[in-house]
This record gives structure tokens, C-alpha cells and sequence, in this order.
């Protein structure tokens, strides 16, 4: 502890209100989770049988906590010093870039030891149940959550010494462990068994996420594995990757934590119209709309919010917006070829679930880091009291910030259409189906929008509503789904299916008659569920909206 | 503007309460058109306060502010087209250039597309902010990110500026920009509220000023016209030929006046400087009496109170100095 800013980072984040939120609630959760699968019969609990299913269901629930709760802090480190201008300081300190580098890391791994600290207690309670080994299950899966903590964390300041702004870094560090930890799982999924090395590197990404490691640890068989059986040791791969990659993220943000992050000269404002024709010409052939192009007065009647907003948020600008939406449309694509070339392989419910998984896992990353910091960030940058001093009244204000999202939003859904379009073709029985699940998606958009949106409106600073929406959107798309993981034992059908009903990518995944959610019926009490939440966010918004605009 | 012209701005007994705490007590002023009024005090003195009133972020607990005859608290929608106000915070947006931002404030206050293009540009030039068009708002250097901001309150072309710390953090050739800029939107016509911490820019600029201390106004009017309300003690600076004889001349200013005051030997410059309640016809004698001594003086002078002085005798910890004959309304 002589590293001071190891001191005061470790101290500082102990005492923030958030992370004693974070404690308690994580506290309270597993406090209940124990008090409502204690065995109250005495041969259920010398089995032990009770105790290893709670102990699978915690497994996954701390892996989906570290993953969550842990980023936030590395990601927001770097970048919120360089904006208050305490890096400057720090730099200036003869301690330099390896101590300070160490003085983050250790105090985010701090955190993380205490959140894990917190779990001891039920841990030992289902060591003390029976049916739980100390060195096979418990000090493994510990083991795992000590490396996933460690890689997020280094993660996070890599990010935070790259990106520009406080909710750039948390989404591109959300982006990442998403990435790293579930897209890493998809190509074992579609090229299970294949041979050679197509199979090798396939296997190797499947190790690198914790879930494949946690699962092969609990003795759960691989996601999809459809019965084919490995016999790669998973968590040793995994410990290799992540350490690896734990080291490289550590080498390079230790590498950019110099004065380069601070050197660096006002932008020249060079538009393309005052350029060569030549140069005019090579930009018209790169971009379709070029960003630097001048652009021209907002229209009489388009709503000035949100032009403002699309042209203030550098991912808002069209460039981005079609490069996006071609994304979306090109993977959509290729999954409707995947669907056409091997279906006697993948039936049609797979790849939409696929489909539906994908386009759900996007809305949940873009939409609160879009969202989210729509009120705070006016009030974070003074635009709130300039807002206020046009006669825009409060309804038009919030209705041009969400019309920016929400047309960002179609654009994305609309791209992934063409891969249904596919499905109807192949199968015109699944047109009911498709109609149901795009409604879904629109619902799970619109819900998402406004509850991030409302949550965010609650909030001074744009880093705390972006973390604050990232975590109702989480919670709520992906608790049931632990739930889920958790069906028939310890949890039964009826209380799965309640969790789910509050679960849009559950809802849609029913819908599409995926494997697993077959046997559930959510709808239309999921449509209800999310109608109401966005109803409520609504409002929640305007009310809170004007009594910000009211003199105080 | 003629003497019967009503002021632009009206400000009676304004009051505003936090609970126990007291931000404004009873404050009343006026500011004429094409006026520009200095409104200085300490931090917390309650000007932010009387600000966020005036361009309805606040309401009064008792009391009235008009603009030009709008109510900041009935009119409010008015008030914003009548009222470009630029904070302390500048409020920039990220990844918008200079235009681009101007072009929002313009359409958000319903200009139309072809008015507003003109109106940015007229703003611009006269900002001389016409070269930092295609910039981006957040690489704006501080005193050009200032000119942006007064640009933004100009875009909608309203009768009173009122601008809070327009010059903080400026260097001296920003500053000066700064003054000469507010001088000339004086001279179009606009009404101009400003609040500053560098009194001497203020003392240059403001046809009248106002001094807030815990939400009381204790002086209002000319910088002079200040310099008398504060004190009664007149400075008087005795310049003389030989520096040898700054001794005898402080000994008899030491007998002229009242012995509490203030006597200061400037032997390297040759002066003797003395604060005192002396009146015309005692300075006569004083004066007298040195020629009669042999003393040789060059300059005999009363040297005028400034702003920072005036400005002190009230923000001084303990300051017991009773609100002046403040001549607002009148």
C-alpha cells in the first residue's frame, strides 16, 4: 500500500457511494439466494445435490458480476483524470508510468477482491452443505474469477487511455467484454467438429471466455456442443490467454501513459469544400457522406435537438450511422447464407435465435451508451442552462433527443430484416413467427430507449446514468436469463418462466421456438411488461425533464 | 435614448431565500438602454443569484425584475427573446463546429434558414470569430471559445446582454478584444449586465456600477460618484523637488491633520502621501504652511478612489462600512 495512488484510488472508490451500493445489493442478493434455496429436508441436503446446484448458479452469477460490475471503474480511471485535468498532475509526479499503471490496476483488483470477499460466506455454505470440493470446484472457480478480473481491469485502462470521453470508454469497454467473453463462443458454435486449423483456432477463441472456462470447470458441457465431446482443457487455455492478454493490454497502456496523452494540438477545422478538386473527388469516391464536408442550415421544420444531437456525437454523424447499418445488413446476410447453404445442419430456429441474440446483444450495448447521458450530459457541460434559454419547450427538447436514438435505432433494426426475409423464404410457416419476434425487437428498442433514457435523466454526470442505464438493462435482460441457466434445478418451470416474462430476449427467443425456450410462453405478457416499463420511463423522463427546466 | 425614455431594466426589492440563508436582500437598480452596468462583488455575494433571476432560471422569493417591461418570472417565454445570456460555463458541444453550433441556438430560437445563415454571419463579424467557422466548439481557445459564446448570445439579435465573467481567464490582448467588443454592442443599442473580477477593465467599460456584498447592494453609480459614497477620506499626494526634505513636509502634514490619520514617506520618490478627513480650506493652509517652510513642491494633488479601493472598503472581512445613499431607481 506505499504506491499513494494505489491509496487513494482504493480508498477513494471504497468510499463512493456506488460501490457501496454495489457491495450491498451484491450482499443482499446472495443473503436471499441463500435463504431461499437453503434445504429445509434432511435427506436433500445429504445428497449434496442442492448445494452443487446453488454453487453452479453462483458460479455463473459471479462471473456475470465481475463482468458487469468490474469494468466500469478502470474504464472511467484514465479518461476522467485527463478531463479534470489531474493527469497533468500525476504525470508530473516523478512516479511514473509503471507505478501508476500498478496504483489502478491493483486498486480496481482491490474492489474486486472485496466484491468477491463478500461471496465467501455462501460459498462456505455450500461447502458446509456437502457435494462441493474445496480444491476441484471452489478454489477453481475462484481461480477463474481472479483472472477475469484481472483481464477486464486491464481492459478497461487500456481503453481509458484511448478513448476521448467518459461514455466512450465504458462502451468500448462493455464492447470489449462482450466481445471477449460471449462473440468468442459463436464460431464454436457453427464450426463445432471441424477439423484442422479452421478447428484449432476456433477452439483456441472458445477458451479464451471465462464462460467456456467456468463451464468446463462446473462440468457442464460446452454452449452447443450438441454432444460431441472434447477433451481440450479449457481452463488451462484460458488461464494462458488471459494471462497473455492481461500482459500485452498492460505493456501498451503503460506505453501510452506519457505526456503523448496530453500532446496533442487543436483540431484545424479543415472542411472538405475548401480542399483541391482533386481532393474533393478522392473524399466523394471514400465517403458517401463525408463528415467533413460543411454542412448546411437545420431546416424550418425539423426539430433543432435532434439534428444537434446526431451532429454533436461523433458516432451520430451519417458516415457512421450507414457504416453501422451496412454492418448489420452484411451479417445478416451472411447468416441467411449460412441458413440456405447448411440447414440440414442448423435449422431455421437456430439462426434466428442467432439472429435475435445478436441484434438484442447490440440494442443492450448501443442504445444507454446513446441514451443514457441525454439529460446529464447537457447538465455535465452547461448546454442544459443554453437549452433552457431558448424558447424550445421541454416536450420538443426530449422528443428531438429521442427521435436521434430511435432513428439510429430502426436504421440498425431495419438492416437486420433482410436475414428474416431470408427465413420466411425458406420456411413461409415461420411468417407469423418473424412478425412477432420484430415486434419483440421494436418493443425491446423502444423499452430500452426510454428506461435508459429515464434512468440517465436522474443523474448529474454523464459516467454514473451511463453506468446506471448499462446496469437496468442488464439486469433486466440478463438476471433471468442466470434464471434461466438455473432451470429445473434449482429453479422450477413456473418461476423461470416468471423471470423471463420481464426478459425481451427471452421473449423473442420464445417466440422463434429456440431450443431451451421452447417450453415457456411469454408473450403477450412480455409485450405488457415492456409497454408498461416504457410508459412509465416516460414519464418518468418528462417529469423529470421539466422539473429540471423549472426556476429553481 | 432621452432622459424620458424608461429604463430597460427594472429591479425592485428584489429578495431571494435558501431556506435560513439570505442570497439577495432587497435589491433594487436600473440599467438604461445602451447602458453597460458593472455588477461586482465577492464570491457568493449574490450576483449568479441575481443573474439566474433576471433570465428566469430562478424565482424571486419577494420582490420584481422587468425587462423592458417583460416579468423574468410571468413572461418568461418573452424574456428569452428579449435576453442573451452567456454563463460562466461556456457549454460547448462536442463535435460541432463554431457554425454548426450558431446554426442550433439560431433555429432553436425559430430563425429561418435563409435569416439565420445571414445572422451567423453578421454575429461572426462582428465577434470576430468569421475565421473560426469550421472549427470545432471544444478546440476553441479559451478567449475565442468567450466570442463564440458572445456570438451565441447575439444570434437572435436581443435588447440586453447580460454576461457573467465574460473576461475571466482572458490574457491582456484578449481582454482588451474583450472591452473593445462590449463597447461596441454598447454602442448598437444593446443594454449590457456584466459581472467581472478584474475591476479595472470594469472601471473602463461601465457607465455605472453596482456593488453586491452578502446580497445586499451597498453602491451604485459612476466609478466617481463610488469613490465618494465609500469614504469620506480624501487621498492627497505632495510631490516634491528634493527628496531631503520629505521628512519636514511629513512632520507638517503629521500636525495638519487628525492624528489618526495616515501618513506615507515615499523618500525614493520624493512624495509624502496622506489619507485624511481634511477639509478645502485645511489643504489651503497645509499648502500655505509648506511654502512657508522652504519646502519645495512640485505637485499638490487630491488622487481620485478607484474601483478596487471602493470595492475593498466593502468585501474586506469585517467590512462595517453602512450601504451608501445608493442612488439605483432614482
Amino acid at each position: 500500500m506505499n504506491n499513494p495512488i494505489l491509496q487513494r484510488e482504493f480508498i477513494g472508490l471504497m468510499r463512493q457511494p456506488r460501490t457501496v451500493a454495489l457491495q450491498c445489493a451484491l450482499a443482499a442478493g446472495l443473503t436471499l439466494l441463500l435463504a431461499l434455496r437453503w434445504p429445509t429436508e434432511s435427506h436433500m441436503a445429504l445428497s449434496g445435490s442442492r448445494s452443487q446446484e446453488l454453487f453452479r448458479l453462483l458460479s455463473y452469477g459471479l462471473l456475470g458480476a465481475v463482468l458487469l460490475m468490474l469494468p466500469v471503474f478502470p474504464a472511467t480511471s484514465v479518461v476522467d483524470e485527463k478531463r479534470r485535468g489531474t493527469l497533468a498532475l500525476l504525470l508530473n509526479t516523478p512516479l511514473g508510468a509503471w507505478r501508476i499503471y500498478c496504483g489502478k490496476l491493483f486498486a480496481t483488483l482491490g474492489l474486486g477482491c472485496v466484491m468477491l470477499a463478500l461471496t465467501l460466506p455462501v460459498i462456505c455454505a455450500c461447502y458446509a452443505l456437502g457435494g462441493v470440493s474445496l480444491s476441484g470446484d471452489v478454489l477453481i472457480v475462484y481461480f477463474i474469477l481472479g483472472l477475469t478480473a484481472l483481464f477486464c481491469s486491464a481492459l478497461g485502462l487500456l481503453v481509458s487511455t484511448q478513448a476521448g470521453s467518459i461514455d466512450a470508454a465504458v462502451r468500448w469497454t462493455y464492447g470489449g467484454v462482450l466481445l471477449w467473453s460471449v462473440v468468442t463462443l459463436v464460431p464454436h458454435y457453427f464450426f463445432i467438429g471441424a477439423g484442422g486449423s479452421l478447428g484449432e483456432l476456433v477452439g483456441w477463441l472458445r477458451c479464451a471466455s471465462p464462460f467456456a472456462a467456468m463451464m468446463d470447470s462446473l462440468g457442464a458441457a460446452d454452449v452447443g456442443s450438441r454432444g460431441v465431446a472434447s477433451t481440450i482443457d479449457v481452463t488451462r487455455r484460458f488461464t494462458g490467454i488471459s494471462l497473455v492478454a492481461t500482459l500485452v493490454c498492460a505493456m501498451w497502456t503503460i506505453r501510452r501513459l506519457n505526456h503523448t496523452l496530453l500532446d496533442q494540438s487543436r483540431s484545424t477545422g479543415t472542411v472538405v469544400d475548401d480542399q483541391s478538386l482533386l481532393y474533393r473527388i478522392f473524399r466523394r469516391l471514400m465517403f458517401l457522406v463525408d463528415p467533413n464536408r460543411r454542412s448546411g442550415a437545420i431546416g424550418s421544420f425539423t426539430n433543432p435537438v435532434m439534428v444537434k444531437e446526431f451532429r454533436c456525437r461523433r458516432f451520430g454523424r451519417l458516415h457512421w450511422l450507414l457504416r453501422l447499418v451496412s454492418s448489420c445488413a452484411v451479417l445478416s446476410l451472411a447468416l441467411s447464407i449460412l441458413t440456405t447453404t447448411r440447414t440440414i445442419e442448423w435449422d431455421v430456429p437456430t439462426i434466428g435465435g442467432i439472429l435475435v441474440l445478436l441484434q438484442v446483444a447490440l440494442l443492450v450495448l448501443v442504445t444507454p451508451s446513446l441514451t443514457a447521458g441525454l439529460i446529464a450530459g447537457e447538465r455535465e457541460t452547461g448546454g442544459w442552462v443554453l437549452l433552457q434559454m431558448t424558447p424550445l419547450s421541454v416536450v420538443r427538447i426530449v422528443w428531438g433527443k429521442l427521435l436521434s436514438v430511435l432513428l439510429t435505432l430502426l436504421l440498425v433494426l431495419c438492416a437486420t430484416l433482410p436475414g428474416y426475409l431470408v427465413m420466411v423464404y425458406i420456411e413461409p410457416g415461420q411468417r407469423f413467427q418473424v412478425q412477432r419476434v420484430v415486434i419483440c425487437l421494436f418493443a425491446t428498442a423502444v423499452f430500452s430507449m426510454l428506461s435508459s433514457a429515464a434512468v440517465g435523466s436522474l443523474f448529474r454526470h454523464t459516467a454514473a446514468a451511463t453506468v446506471a442505464a448499462y446496469g437496468l438493462l442488464i439486469a433486466v435482460c440478463g438476471v433471468p436469463l442466470l434464471i434461466w441457466l438455473g432451470r429445473d434445478a434449482p429453479f422450477g418451470h413456473d418461476f423461470v418462466e416468471a423471470a423471463l416474462t420481464v426478459n425481451p430476449v427471452a421473449a423473442a427467443l420464445t417466440v422463434i421456438r429456440l431450443q431451451g425456450f421452447r417450453d415457456y410462453d411469454l408473450i403477450p405478457a412480455n409485450w405488457w411488461f415492456l409497454g408498461i416499463g416504457s410508459v412509465v420511463s416516460l414519464i418518468v423522463l418528462l417529469w423529470q425533464t421539466r422539473r429540471l427546466s423549472q426556476p429553481a | 435614448m432621452t432622459a424620458a425614455d424608461p429604463p430597460v431594466v427594472v429591479i425592485e426589492r428584489l429578495t431571494k431565500r435558501f431556506g435560513e440563508f439570505t442570497a439577495l436582500n432587497d435589491l433594487s437598480l436600473t440599467i438604461d438602454a445602451g447602458q453597460i452596468l458593472g455588477l461586482i462583488g465577492p464570491n457568493g455575494a449574490g450576483k449568479s443569484t441575481a443573474i439566474r433571476i433576471l433570465v428566469g432560471l430562478s424565482r424571486p422569493t419577494s420582490g420584481t425584475a422587468r425587462i423592458a417591461g417583460a416579468d423574468c418570472v410571468r413572461d418568461a417565454r418573452r424574456i428569452k427573446h428579449l435576453v442573451g445570456y452567456m454563463p460562466d460555463q461556456f457549454g460547448s458541444y462536442d463535435n460541432m463546429r463554431v457554425h454548426e453550433y450558431l446554426d442550433f441556438f439560431g433555429a432553436a430560437f425559430g430563425i429561418r434558414p435563409r435569416k439565420r445563415i445571414e445572422r451567423i454571419r453578421e454575429v461572426m463579424e462582428l465577434t470576430g470569430t468569421a475565421g473560426m467557422r469550421d472549427k470545432y466548439v471544444e478546440s476553441l481557445s479559451h478567449g475565442m471559445a468567450q466570442r463564440v459564446g458572445i456570438a451565441r448570445t447575439l444570434i437572435h439579435d436581443p435588447q440586453v446582454l447580460i454576461l457573467d465573467e465574460p473576461a475571466n481567464g482572458l490574457d491582456p490582448q484578449a481582454r482588451i478584444e474583450m472591452r473593445d467588443l462590449l463597447l461596441k454592442l454598447a454602442a448598437m443599442g444593446k443594454t449590457l449586465l456584466v459581472t467581472s473580477h478584474i475591476l479595472p477593465e470594469l472601471a473602463r467599460i461601465c457607465q455605472r456600477i453596482a456593488i453586491i456584498t452578502h446580497g445586499t447592494l451597498r453602491a451604485y453609480g459612476t466609478v466617481e460618484e463610488i469613490g465618494r459614497q465609500v469614504s469620506r477620506q480624501r487621498t492627497i499626494e505632495v510631490q516634491l523637488l528634493d527628496a531631503a526634505q520629505v521628512a519636514r513636509t511629513a512632520a507638517a502634514v503629521r500636525g495638519a491633520v487628525e492624528p489618526e490619520a495616515e501618513v506615507i514617506e515615499a523618500a525614493t520618490e520624493a512624495s509624502v502621501r496622506f489619507r485624511s478627513v481634511i477639509s478645502d480650506g485645511g489643504l489651503a493652509e497645509l499648502l500655505e504652511q509648506l511654502v512657508r517652510d522652504g519646502i519645495r513642491i512640485a505637485q499638490y494633488r487630491e488622487l481620485q478612489t478607484d474601483l478596487e479601493e471602493a470595492f475593498m472598503t466593502f468585501a474586506r472581512p469585517g467590512a462595517t462600512a453602512s450601504p451608501v445613499a445608493v442612488t439605483a431607481g432614482k
